[in-house]
């Protein structure tokens, strides 16, 4: 028996990238496990992908083009050729343009997988070149982003690996062991050394059982905490005045902005007791090296954006950034050097462009457009929105529609593929070649492919080949191997990638970014940020331009942004939806939902596979107060009804003390199809945007439950 | 359900699991290392970590280990954590390698 150990990477849409060495025999990939010699994998996976080569031979996996023969949602499929999908779908969208104009296609993806080449911009430069309809694709750090971009620019930040020289650990909306798990050792040094780890979180989660401090809060009050955090240093004079001198801008105007933002003020919001958060600021200020580390959860309610502006302000203020270990971390893929327009080449786009901000699919596909045709076509790869976005009976409607035509790229019949008129079978991490970011660390991976495709499986690359060829697309541009798409995807000249090969890469399957190494590297300690003025923007200059999402997320489109006001100081906006700021509401629906990421799926992934069903359960569970479960007459393990005026779902109840009271945890990533009455929490989830980068407000929600 | 220690640990105790766990989830006694439940995160690093491959994810156990899922559970609650790799017991390499011919 051959057997060989092929090196390659995680494909997830997670912060930790792992190296994955896959056993291979005679052909077959028998087992995946991390790769030891990755000093951030440090041999381990995670409950996700420890068997990733189960979802790669799942029975479930769908091999062959696919054309619908039932109603659509019925699943019902008859294998074709790809020669057929091909044709059928070139002759569909031509006869589309003719008759609406390119605008009436629309494509929907997001980071099912997200190498570089197969990843969240593959379809860009097709779909830019046809003029289709420019997916608005902010479901996740959007709005940090934008608020992070206006204070200290793009950089990435500390070095997750740093961390060990941090004196104060500040994981502010971040279940790490769940989320970011193999971080996790980085921190525990510290706190071998001495560090303090506070956990900011509604919810005790597996990480908050773990800290020195956790403090619970409402859920999407964390601006008052962090606006009272900045009141504190200021009123007692424990910031740093000579980097505030010389390294930031607007200080005088921030000072003046956070005086009303009092302990009381925030204790009142969020729920903390005040002398905690006076504890807290002054603990903060005065234990450096001081980090925060920031996760997803903490944007997804109204004022997510500002949130991350006051955040962000934070360490500026006490000098935290001058310390190997301080500052703040949040997105280190700004450190990799990514040609980012070769890969969307808005250069191909016409000068004017519909924007259709896609986690609004189902508004989208049932009429409520900004100007131009209706939606005609819908293209989707990477994503599942039957199970991630907001508003599911309008996408459901959406989809059912029998006027609009629907390809879908997947691994599996989805909840979303069975609404499709062509499913086309798509190729796993094993089976395809990538080179990858971290938006975790600092390690540049390469996938090796193990195996060839299963069946007629194609990357997306290939994919966006063969429909640019179907096209009549000539621009050699569109036909370019993958090996060439590599070479063009990074910017090898730039400083961080020298005395990286791609025959090295392509060898031990990861390098670290030529950058400081973590034990020396303060990216500013002497300012150095990346904005307009050079310095960490207290009173932010890019705000003046008004709200926008970065051109990452828009097909690299820039124009026609949302442009609303925004403040150029950070301020409190409060939840849409809370018993204090919506009482009537409150009244008939007086529980906050949050819907984080489930433990053992990665958004909507495994969601169908049985490892992780065993461990996350079939269904949608609920995990709620014992006060608040025994006030309904629920007890553990019963079905239970979740419901508001937008809609309802059903799910089992789990009772833990580890909820605040009046807050309801509803992991996201069930199925559709698993549930009981097919729904999933998307079900009651609002669509307002949040204040900044159109982020969603899944999170800021109120809901009611009772007995199903 | 997380990971598991069987009865293929006995008598070996080898601890390289103990190295690679992030969360210092294993107990140990006189014969064997237990990992806590409550603590297990899932990343699976210790299964490749045993050399004579003693630890499986709860839900794979054979029908006759299945009793160890219990066995982790309460040995852990009653014996201390263990956050470094010790000696293994006396006579383990040849237990190993009687295991692997096997």
């Amino acid at each position: 028996m051959a057997q060989s150990l092929v090196v390659g990477a995680c494909p997830h849409d997670c912060p930790d990238t792992c190296s994955i060495l896959t056993t291979v025999e005679d052909g077959k990939a028998v087992a995946v496990r991390g790769n030891p010699d990755h000093p951030f994998t440090r041999g381990r996976l995670c409950v996700k992908v420890n068997n990733y080569e189960e979802r790669v031979y799942s029975e479930q996996r769908v091999l062959y083009p696919l054309k619908r023969v039932g109603a659509k949602g019925s699943g019902s499929f008859n294998r074709i050729s790809w020669e057929e999908a091909l044709r059928e779908i070139a002759t569909r969208w031509r006869t589309i343009i003719a008759e609406s104009g390119a605008e009436a296609i629309l494509p929907y993806s997001y980071l099912g997988t997200q190498g570089i080449i197969n990843g969240l911009n593959v379809g860009d430069p097709l779909f830019n070149k046809l003029g289709a309809s420019v997916s608005e694709r902010t479901f996740c750090d959007s709005a940090s982003c934008t608020a992070y971009m206006m204070t200290i620019g793009h950089t990435p930040g500390v070095d997750p690996e740093s961390f060990v020289h941090s004196k104060y650990i500040i994981l502010w909306a971040c279940n790490t062991l769940s989320t970011n798990s193999h971080h996790w050792p980085f921190i525990e040094k510290a706190r071998k050394a001495g560090a303090k780890l506070v956990v900011i979180d509604p919810v005790r989660t597996r990480t908050a059982g773990l800290a020195d401090w956790h403090i619970q809060i409402r859920p999407g009050t964390d601006c008052a905490l962090a606006l009272a955090m900045i009141h504190i240093v200021v009123k007692e004079n424990l910031v740093d005045h000579d980097y505030i001198d010389k390294h930031t801008i607007g200080f005088d105007e921030l000072a003046a902005r956070a005086e009303s933002y009092t302990p009381e003020f925030a204790a009142r919001e969020t729920g903390i007791p005040a002398p905690d958060i006076v504890k807290l600021a002054r603990e903060y200020a005065t234990t450096p090296p001081a980090v925060v580390r920031i996760g997803v959860a903490v944007e997804r309610h109204a004022g997510g954006g500002q949130t991350v502006r006051a955040i962000a302000c934070l360490p500026a203020l006490i000098g935290a950034w001058k310390h190997v270990g301080g500052g703040l971390l949040q997105l280190p893929i700004w450190a990799f050097p990514v040609n980012w327009p070769t890969l969307m080449r808005p250069d191909l786009q016409p000068a004017k462009m519909r924007v259709i901000n896609t986690w609004r699919l189902g508004a989208a596909l049932t009429g409520d457009l900004p100007a131009g045709p209706p939606i005609k076509s819908l293209v989707v790869y990477n994503a599942n929105p039957m199970a991630m976005v907001t508003e599911q009976d309008k996408l459901e409607r959406g989809l059912a529609r029998e006027d609009l035509f629907t390809v879908v790229s997947e691994h599996f019949l989805t909840d979303t593929a069975k609404y499709a008129d062509i499913v086309l079978p798509a190729t796993t991490q094993l089976e395809q070649k990538d080179i990858m970011f971290s938006w975790g660390h600092l390690y540049l991976s390469y996938n090796n492919p193990a195996i060839a495709p299963l069946g007629e499986a194609v990357s997306n690359t290939e994919l966006f080949r063969r429909l640019a060829a179907a096209m009549d697309i000539d621009d050699p541009f569109f036909f370019r191997s993958d090996d060439e798409m590599i070479e063009a995807s990074m910017d090898w000249a730039n400083p961080a990638l020298q005395g990286i090969s791609m025959e090295q890469l392509k060898q031990t399957g990861f390098a670290r970014l030529s950058l400081q190494g973590p034990d020396e590297w303060a990216p500013h300690r002497d300012g150095n940020f990346p904005t307009p003025s050079g310095k960490c923007e207290f009173k932010s200059s890019i705000a003046e331009g008004g709200n926008f999402v970065v051109p990452l997320f828009r097909q690299g489109y820039g124009a026609d942004q949302a442009g609303e006001p925004v403040d150029p100081l950070p301020h409190y906006i409060a939840p849409n939806e809370n018993p204090a700021t919506a009482p009537m509401k409150a009244e008939h629906y007086p529980l906050n939902l949050i819907s984080p990421k489930s433990h053992a799926f990665l958004n909507s992934n495994y969601g169908n596979l049985p490892a992780q069903q065993v461990l996350a359960g079939e269904q949608q569970m609920v995990i709620l107060h014992p006060e608040d479960a025994g006030s309904r007459g629920i007890v553990a393990g019963s079905p239970i009804r979740v419901f508001n005026e937008r809609g309802s779902f059903e799910a089992f109840a789990t009772l833990s003390a580890d909820v605040m009271r009046g807050v309801v945890v509803a992991p996201a990533g069930y199925w559709h199809r698993s549930n009981r009455r097919g729904a999933t929490v998307h079900a009651v989830t609002p669509p307002a945007y949040a204040d900044l980068g159109r982020a969603p407000t899944f999170s800021d929600v109120l809901v009611q439950v009772a007995t199903a | 359900m997380p990971y598991v220690v069987t009865d293929l640990c006995a008598g070996c105790r080898y601890t390289e699991c103990v190295s690679v766990c992030p969360v210092e989830c294993f107990h140990i006694d006189d014969t064997m290392t237990y990992i806590d439940p409550e603590n297990c995160i899932d990343c699976g690093g210790c299964v490749p970590a045993c050399p004579v491959g003693a630890i499986k994810a709860a839900h794979k156990l054979p029908p006759d280990k299945v009793e160890w899922v219990e066995t982790n559970r309460r040995r852990a609650a009653e014996t201390p954590v263990v956050t470094s790799r010790l000696p293994p017991l006396p006579g383990a390499d040849e237990r190993k390698r009687a295991i692997i011919r096997r």
